[in-house]
């Protein structure tokens, strides 16, 4: 989960996975489409998103091909793994204040 | 039938600046527990008691409400406790009480380190439609962005 998570906390990863989602595309085709970005910062994105598992790749001749690995993130264990780290987070701060309130509570005399 | 269970539980812990016993409270009361899990909710904690819940729709949870229906398995205050969990909802792919959710509780100087582990569950299930796709990835962008700015407080998965 944590490699998904930092795979998934760059904009541009997040827009190279919308863009192969229903269609594989090839390494020159995506590179393309971000004007911007060097053609080498395409490639270093696409290993993140490979070795994280959301990205497929296959070749085509001399050609990369790539398409996006829902199940690589939207799978039960992936689903459950962020739920369970969210809950938890609120639970601790719930807890934390109940604590709180507790020796509040113990620490009165009279 | 026929489903391969997963053959990797989901483990994820915590540190808690309270005691085992308080935070123990907080998986079998059921007024604790709409404070950090469910919306509502019907217990009976002992071994082999009801553990229903409600866990609204929103855009953590993009096609709920999801009805959360399970038996308590174990309960040992204040260090473990056990419960199978799974939904009414069919489209999850995660029947009522299918799966096991397992809790426990150690003392970690004058708080608690909790560790959660769900195992069986399935290796399908949920299936892949746009906007619960758009939405996870959402939910994922917005808790790396969130233990980014967090100093870490639990080990790496």
């Amino acid at each position: 989960m944590q490699e998904i998570i930092e795979a998934i906390v760059e904009p541009r990863r997040r827009e190279i996975l919308r863009l192969v989602r229903d269609a594989e595309l090839p390494a020159g085709e995506i590179a393309a489409y971000f004007g911007d970005v060097t053609r080498p910062a395409i490639s270093q994105h696409l290993r993140v998103l490979k070795d994280a598992g959301l990205l497929s790749e296959r070749r085509d001749g001399t050609r990369r091909m790539y398409r996006a690995r829902p199940e690589g993130f939207a799978g039960l264990r992936e689903f459950f793994g962020l739920f369970w780290g969210e809950r938890l987070e609120v639970l601790r701060r719930e807890a934390e204040l109940e604590e709180r309130r507790r020796s509040r509570g113990r620490g009165t005399r009279n | 039938m026929g489903e391969a269970l997963g053959t990797e539980p989901v483990v994820e812990e915590v540190r808690i600046g309270a005691s085992p016993e308080t935070v123990f409270a907080f998986f079998v009361d059921p007024e604790k527990l709409t404070r950090w899990l469910c919306e509502e909710v019907t217990v009976d904690p002992r071994p082999g008691g009801v553990n229903r819940q409600t866990h609204p729709g929103d855009e953590g949870n993009p096609d709920g409400p999801y009805f959360m229906r399970g038996r308590f398995v174990e309960v040992s205050p204040p260090h473990r406790v056990v419960f199978t969990w799974g939904y009414e909802n069919p489209e999850i792919g995660v029947p009522p009480g299918s799966s096991t959710v397992e809790v426990t509780l150690e003392p970690d100087g004058q708080g608690t380190l909790l560790r959660l582990v769900h195992r069986d569950l399935p290796e399908a299930g949920r299936p892949q439609h746009a906007k619960g796709w758009e939405k996870m990835l959402a939910r994922l962008a917005r808790a790396a962005r969130d233990i980014a700015e967090e100093e870490p407080t639990k080990e790496a998965s």
